[in-house]
């Protein structure tokens, strides 16, 4: 799973942000005031030009005081009138329509989506969540930016802004209205997709008899018996059995089973763990380079997307994460062992042996004493999420006995894990969230909530939107409107790094310079008296999309849909941001439309 | 402003513009009237001379380009002003998917009403505009006239003190019109001031105090309806059984003081009663064709 910026703890993302950024709670008010200040220097102009100076700011004036003491007039039971109507206009809307949509989609998906996957949970997964996201948003969009407009055009809003609603509670009942109904959809949707994915890719096996074989303990004796189960649903586990006939099948295509006697044969039990919510406690990560020389990062191997640094094999470069806190209580189920995930990409310069794995190695430091494991060696599998248990009795480098917790962690509880590449010509790349110390597991139950909960927050944020665009503007506009949100938000890194001048080809106007004379992204442009008006043209658009770039919501980290379909569990820290970032919007965007709707007269 | 002003119009004016800002036309020329309490005041024009103008920047439905509109000593932009105001628009714009008493019920949630006021007032309502039928039907299965009812029972869900009816008549037949003449009439009865903007002048005529006369956004008359229509040098005599001499005597007595007798004859009813009696004769002996008594001044 892709983690690109860390999650920060709750409130320290709300006060003091990271190194590189503010505090979400200073930003926003600092965008707020911005915005603020914008507004009032367009709408002052505005007034100002069609009454005069003295009228437009006394116009302006009372806008402001009207707008502030109508917060304080707000009504809850105005409010949920309103909201009351706009569910019931969603309803003869026919919003079912996208249930309907939504089960036709998980009517058809067993035809498309291969149980022959590596992973089928994350397949599955991703696809009924990713289809859920896309079905709620539409129709979130669709309300949101019709509604209002509608009410225009048949002239309804006659009556309502005629009674003593202030504009304000339109735009909340609106947007409350139009969020119960998303939400009644999205539970159907999520309870349905939760039974759909368990229900597809439950199956059962069972052991094949000639494939078992007697394990003997050192004394001879028979402790048990190994061998496979029969081949369902494209994938075949090797089993464990004590000498009862019970056991397990061992994990394959992300998943296990319980083997238990029935019928006087070994059968599988369903499928264990398709769906997970593992807990991961992430370190620092840091690197040697080939001379074994400390360095923020590995090395490049070429790729654009820098998320990932490389360490060359077969050389001192090291990948070090440092953990903190680590002690035996992290997680009861490991019985003494330290369970850790551990994330490879393999980056070949020469092909090696086909379908043999790159050996890469673990081994286990104490940052205060230096006291170091021997190599832990493993097979490094591309993109594989790798689960294993560092054992508490391990093999120092000089032979001696180490105790895992006892002589590996340091006095205030860190602990290095360092993983080398052992093959010449083969580099392994990492990220920081490629190793993690696996707690206990959440609830795969409460885990899918939690990402349903995430899409939810980026649909009550379109709704938001799109009310508050659809109190000035008309139907299609407002969607357009709130579409250019949705797709600049889907994209927002990337629209801040051509903001920024991060991202090759330079800005709106230079790119399509360079497309239109077919030059490429990389060469500079000559130094003339064109490629001075094309920057020109391009600071102006810049620094217009740095300022959007404040207000644009980040779909693409509001999404967690990966966390259950990788498996993790969502961070309680990731929910509260997107909680609170919710929040904001609903406000922010409240605020607004009530001011786009006090400058637009209501009738024609 | 006295308390006695409901509502007061400084060089009100409206010029609507186009998406460019430029002048596309002048709605409402600067306008300057008072409308008092109690009164049932009549904005009579023709079409686009300005009434439903007028009626919006009232309520604050439009901006004014100059001048203000002060409703209940508040500018027409105050919302507060809404919680003693009910309006009937030109046509009733009501959400159609909603039945009766779920449009009444979602209009007096607006007034803020308590559950218990708005499940008697959405009661009374109905029952007073005539829909107790069909208080479950959904306004999209309701005729014009219905649509016109439910929209005056909205229109009267707070028990406003004032009342603006944007051609309240349009769209209804002549029992309805009659209905709804009475009910401004008894609106006004319980001290309630009611301002209708209407083409209809026998309607505006028949219900109005005082009235303005707007042509192509500009004021032509204000005043009384009775002194507006009073004909000074005019009399009129109305008598009862007047024999053919005592006629002729009359018309002596005019011609010896000089006068000018200008009309004796049996006057005539207006069409709207002989169809209102047609229909009570309909209802009294239905299946029948209407026989209607020759009429007299008893009638």
């Amino acid at each position: 799973m892709v983690l690109e910026q860390d999650i920060l703890p709750y409130f320290q993302w709300l006060w003091s942000g990271s190194a590189d950024s503010l505090g979400a709670l200073p930003r926003f008010l600092l965008v707020s005031l911005g915005v603020g200040l914008l507004g009032l220097l367009v709408g002052y102009s505005i007034a100002a030009a069609r009454h005069g100076l003295l009228r437009g700011g006394d116009i302006v004036y009372r806008t402001i005081s009207n707008g502030v003491r109508e917060i304080f007039e707000t009504s809850p039971r105005r409010v949920l009138a309103l909201a009351g109507l706009a569910m019931k206009e969603a309803w003869r809307r026919r919003v079912v329509v996208a249930l309907i949509v939504f089960f036709i989609i998980l009517v058809f998906a067993s035809w498309f989506l291969k149980k022959n996957h590596q992973d089928p949970a994350k397949l599955y997964i991703s696809f009924v969540l990713t289809a859920t996201t896309y079905l709620v948003l539409g129709i979130a969009l669709l309300l949101s930016a019709f509604s209002l407009p509608h009410d225009f055009k048949t002239k309804t809003i006659y009556t309502i802004v005629t009674k003593p609603v202030r504009l304000g509670e339109i735009v909340l009942g609106r947007i409350l209205g139009f969020t119960a109904v998303g939400t009644i959809l999205l539970a159907i949707m999520g309870v349905c997709s939760y039974v759909f994915v368990n229900r597809s890719l439950d199956h059962t096996h069972t052991v094949e008899q000639s494939s078992l074989k007697n394990v003997s303990d050192a004394d001879g004796a028979v402790i048990g018996k190994d061998g496979r189960t029969s081949l369902n649903s494209y994938h075949r586990h090797e089993v464990e059995l004590d000498t009862d006939g019970q056991g397990v099948a061992l994990n394959n295509y992300g998943h296990t089973h319980r083997v238990v006697k029935s019928g006087g044969k070994e059968v599988t039990l369903g499928a264990d763990g398709i769906m997970n919510a593992r807990v991961p406690q992430w370190g620092k990560l840091t690197f040697l380079d080939r001379q074994g020389v400390p360095k923020a990062r590995g090395i490049n191997v070429g790729s654009e997307w820098t998320y990932r640094s490389f360490v060359d094999g077969a050389t001192q470069a090291t990948a070090i994460w440092t953990f903190k806190n680590i002690s035996p209580a992290l997680n009861s189920e490991a019985q003494g062992g330290l369970p850790i995930g551990l994330i490879v990409r393999v980056f070949r310069t020469h092909k090696g042996i086909i379908g043999k794995p790159i050996t890469g190695s673990i081994q286990v430091r104490n940052p205060e004493t230096g006291l170091t494991s021997e190599l832990i060696p493993f097979a490094a599998m591309d993109a594989k999420i790798d689960e294993r248990a560092i054992p508490r009795k391990l093999t120092g480098t000089d032979n001696s006995e180490l105790d895992l917790y006892k002589d590996l962690v340091s006095s205030n509880g860190e602990l290095e894990i360092r993983v080398q590449c052992l093959e010449r010509g083969q580099y392994f790349g990492f990220a920081q969230p490629d190793m993690y110390i696996r707690m206990r597991d959440a609830s795969p139950i409460v885990n899918y909530f939690k990402v349903c909960l995430s899409i939810w927050v980026q649909m009550v944020i379109v709704i938001s939107i799109g009310v508050a665009g659809s109190t000035l503007l008309s139907g299609p506009v407002a969607m357009l409107f709130t579409v250019s949100f949705i797709v600049l938000g889907f994209f927002r890194p990337f629209f801040v790094g051509v903001a920024q001048g991060t991202e090759y080809g330079g800005g709106p106007v230079e790119s399509f310079y360079r497309l239109i004379t077919q030059m490429n992204v990389i060469s500079n442009l000559e130094d003339n008296l064109l490629t001075r008006l094309i920057q020109g043209v391009d600071w102006v658009y810049k620094t217009f999309m740095l300022s959007l770039a404040q207000v644009l919501p980040d779909f693409s980290s509001l999404s967690t849909v990966d966390f259950a379909a990788y498996g993790f569990n969502v961070p309680a820290d990731l929910v509260w941001q997107d909680l609170t970032m919710c929040l904001a919007y609903v406000l922010g965007m409240s605020i607004v439309g009530y001011f786009l709707f006090r400058t637009r007269e209501v009738a024609r | 402003m006295s308390d006695d002003i409901v509502i007061q119009t400084r060089a009100l004016s409206k010029v609507y513009r186009d998406f460019w800002g430029r002048q596309k036309v002048r709605a409402l020329k600067p306008l300057d009237m008072e409308i008092h309490r109690g009164e049932v005041f009549g904005l009579l024009g023709p079409n686009g001379s300005g009434k439903t103008t007028t009626i919006k920047l009232i309520l604050g439905l439009l901006f004014p380009t100059e001048g203000e509109a002060i409703v209940f000593g508040k500018r027409s932009t105050d919302v507060s002003k809404n919680e003693r105001i009910g309006y009937l628009p030109e046509e009733s714009y009501l959400y159609r998917f909603l039945n009766a008493e779920e449009t009444l019920d979602f209009y007096g949630r607006l007034f803020d009403m308590p559950a218990a006021t708005r499940s008697e007032r959405v009661d009374s309502l109905i029952k007073m505009v005539g829909l107790d039928k069909a208080r479950k039907r959904q306004l999209q299965e309701y005729s014009k006239g219905m649509t016109r009812r439910i929209g005056l029972a909205q229109a009267l869900i707070n028990d406003p003190e004032l009342i603006l009816l944007d051609e309240p008549t349009s769209g209804l037949d002549p029992i309805g019109t009659r209905e709804m003449k009475d009910m401004i009439l008894r609106l006004k009865g319980e001290g309630k001031t009611v301002v209708m903007c209407s083409h209809l002048l026998a309607d505006v005529q028949d219900v109005c105090d005082r009235i303005a006369i707007l042509h192509q956004g500009e004021l032509k008359e204000l005043g009384r309806v009775d002194t507006l229509l009073t004909v000074a040098d005019v009399t009129q005599i109305r008598a009862r059984n007047l024999t053919p001499e005592c006629q002729n005597e009359i018309r002596e007595v005019i011609s010896r003081n000089h006068g000018e007798l200008m009309e004796m004859d049996n006057p005539s009813t207006t069409l709207e009663e002989l169809f209102l009696s047609i229909v009570r004769d309909s209802e009294a002996r239905p299946g029948r064709r209407a026989n209607v008594e020759p009429v007299t001044s008893d009638t």
